[in-house]
């Protein structure tokens, strides 16, 4: 894992150099920041564009991004709470998520983001399939990434479905999506531990190649996208192109191809 | 090999700004630009499209763009009209069209030329201050003939002769090209009808030179400074455009040069203006179902998209039907962005498609504030051998206010052999 996010940070540096060949423009003195917060807030957090566009693309991409989003937090959630409470910081949080009486807690918010993640690229993928159009124009990489994508989620969940196996059932139950990838018949911890190692190795394994991947492919957008919607954002009250007064007559036009 | 294509790859990317390059890394990819591209629509190669155009343009700049799709890339890039309607629809917002623009003047700085086509018009225009090669002494003429056939209530003042605060800078399409120059005429006319205080330049207009900026031509940075410069020192409060490509070029383009921009108004906009205040008084009615064509210069480019309709709307006698793609989402006619120069039969199809949407909503007329548009739809309606009429937005006022400067009488007389 440590390889893999070196060597994505070694990729982005060398994006970073790529695009500063670049000449800088003139920052434009003139800025509404507040202006600026409310169309980024509604551009990047509820994808406004998307939805005006269509209402199938808005619903699968918001899957995607909220799950992604939610199993990239949920474990730096978890990490701040231990070592918050491992420091005697405070003792509230972690003893409510992380002990016991909250594990439950983050086990229903991580099933569910996973849930979202995983909807959102079958959705997605049927989308490709069904919609010519979309076909046409899709290449075999996006379907590649789509194809990881859905590995990483699924095999997150058979590990999960595993892991349910060993630990009670009234705990289990709250992995409620990762329960589906239980096996029926009880198992002691020595006959799962292959599978568990297995798992984990595959689950890995997808992970650090996506992370490796992640520069080069178009993912690069839900990292480049919030960036590039916030520098036109803070210009958008001299430039009036990002059709904050048309929004209205905007929403009556959909894309052609929904 | 390898290495001559980094080299030249570095020199694209350094005619490129950082937002600009970081915006070819965040692309998505999603097609929503190939679904409303016109040129796309009629030209169905994946390399027209902005996701195809930004993905050879990051390989280009990277290095990486095999040979084969070189040529390709470099035809895709011109036969863009730069419309905008990418920009619009792309969830990302990437400013495609400002994109392409400065992708075209890098490219050149780096050893690719324009295609023939553009290099023709881009060296008229720098030699002979119009893209028609025409003498600058001829600029004005159509001011002259229009006073001696009778058009004109008043003979149009030279700014020189008459310094008033307001100048009609009449762009170099209605001042040479003989079918347009009935929108020169009418636009003067329907200026004194409010009696405003205008004179022209005559000589003195230049071109506006922002066909440099959509074809990529380096120079227009000087240029623009030189005019913006002229404007300045004369001191005007308000330059009436008729084109929109002008307004573009001067509103826009010239944002970062001139703080001056600001002053100048299309004719629509200051149409508008003058019927709100009760100057233009409309006589006739003139009955005809009518759908307006939004400039992608003027609308998506300027964001002026009400004031031309209720222009329309104050016309008695006029009904407004809209079509399925209007405002931001008008779809391109093909006459901007130097695309006609390259590739005429696409802007030929592409107007055709507009002038089939704009007959499918029943109107009689289709009507539009820019006369390059207005040349544009024409072709349209030759190719698709439609019976729609095409009228500037002048006709319709002229109509009513003073038909005697109609379309059809201007045209004649000034091509009579005394004008």
């Amino acid at each position: 894992m440590t390889l893999s996010l070196l060597y994505m940070a070694f990729a982005f540096f060398r994006k970073w150099q790529g695009w500063s060949r670049g000449f800088s423009e003139p920052v434009s003195e003139e800025r509404d920041f507040r202006r600026a917060v409310k169309i980024w807030l509604a551009e990047v957090l509820l994808h406004r564009q998307l939805y005006a566009l269509s209402f199938s693309r808005w619903l699968i991409h918001i899957l995607i991004f909220y799950g992604f989003i939610g199993l990239a937090v949920l474990p730096g959630v978890a990490f701040v709470l231990r070592s918050s409470g491992y420091l005697a910081i405070s003792d509230t949080f972690p003893r409510f998520y992380i002990h016991p009486q909250g594990y439950v807690m983050m086990k229903v918010w991580g099933d569910s983001f996973g849930l979202m993640l995983l909807l959102g690229l079958v959705l997605a993928g049927i989308r490709r399939i069904v919609q010519r159009e979309a076909k046409q124009s899709s290449n075999q990489m996006d379907a590649l990434l789509l194809a990881l994508l859905l590995s990483v989620a699924l095999s997150g969940f058979a590990l999960e479905g595993l892991r349910c196996s060993l630990v009670p059932a009234e705990i289990a139950r709250y992995s409620y999506v990762a329960r589906l990838f239980t096996p029926r018949e009880a198992h002691a911890l020595v006959q799962l531990q292959p599978w568990l190692t297995a798992c984990w190795t595959v689950h890995f394994l997808l992970v650090a190649t996506l992370l490796g991947y992640l520069p080069h492919s178009k993912l690069m957008h839900s990292l480049l996208a919030p960036v590039i919607i916030a520098v036109n954002a803070a210009e958008e009250h001299t430039r009036e192109d990002l059709y904050w007064p048309e929004m209205k007559k905007y929403r009556a036009t959909r894309s052609p191809r929904d | 090999m390898a290495r001559d294509e980094k080299i030249q790859g570095n020199k694209i990317a350094a005619g490129l700004t950082r937002r600009q390059l970081t915006e070819l890394n965040a692309c998505a990819r999603c097609g929503e630009c190939q679904a409303w591209c016109p040129v796309y629509a009629q030209d169905r190669r994946e390399s027209i499209t902005a996701r195809g155009k930004l993905h050879s343009l990051r390989r280009l700049v990277e290095g990486s763009l095999p040979e084969a799709e070189r040529e390709d890339f470099i035809k895709s890039l011109y036969e863009c009209s730069a419309c905008g309607q990418c920009h619009v629809v792309c969830p990302v917002r990437i400013n495609t069209h400002d994109l392409w623009e400065q992708a075209r003047m890098s490219l050149v700085n780096a050893g690719i030329p324009q295609p023939e086509g553009q290099i023709k018009q881009l060296s008229a225009i720098k030699e002979f201050n119009n893209p028609f090669g025409k003498p600058q002494a001829e600029r004005s003429r159509w001011a002259r003939s229009a006073w001696e056939a009778g058009l004109l209530k008043s003979p149009l003042r030279l700014w020189h002769e008459r310094q008033t605060p307001v100048v009609y800078f009449a762009g170099c399409m209605a001042s040479f090209e003989p079918s347009l120059q009935p929108v020169a005429v009418q636009t003067a006319r329907l200026l004194q009808e409010a009696g405003v205080d205008f004179s022209i330049l005559g000589e003195d207009e230049p071109c506006c030179m922002s066909k440099l900026r959509r074809m990529g031509d380096g120079a227009f940075s000087d240029e623009a400074r030189k005019r913006a410069d002229q404007f300045t020192r004369m001191g005007i409060d308000t330059v009436i455009v008729s084109c929109a490509g002008c307004f573009k070029g001067f509103h826009s383009d010239y944002a970062r040069l001139w703080p001056g921009a600001q002053k100048v108004v299309h004719l629509s906009q200051y149409l508008d203006q003058l019927i709100l205040e009760g100057r233009l008084r409309f006589r006739r009615e003139t009955p005809l179902l009518v759908t307006y064509h939004d400039p992608c210069h003027l609308g998506r480019h300027n964001q002026v998209y009400d004031q031309p309709r209720r222009v329309l709307r104050s016309v008695p006698g006029i009904d407004l039907v809209e079509m399925p793609r209007h405002r931001a989402f008008s779809s391109c006619c093909g006459m901007g962005g130097g695309l006609k120069a390259v590739s005429p039969e696409i802007q030929h199809k592409m107007a055709a498609a507009r002038i089939r949407e704009a007959e499918a909503t029943g109107a009689e007329a289709i009507v539009t504030p820019c006369q390059t548009c207005y040349q544009g739809l024409l072709n349209g309606t030759k190719e698709a051998a439609s019976g729609m009429k095409v009228y500037h937005l002048n006709e319709l006022l002229v109509r009513s206010i003073c038909p005697e400067v109609a379309h059809d009488a201007v045209e004649a007389a000034l091509a009579s052999p005394g004008a």
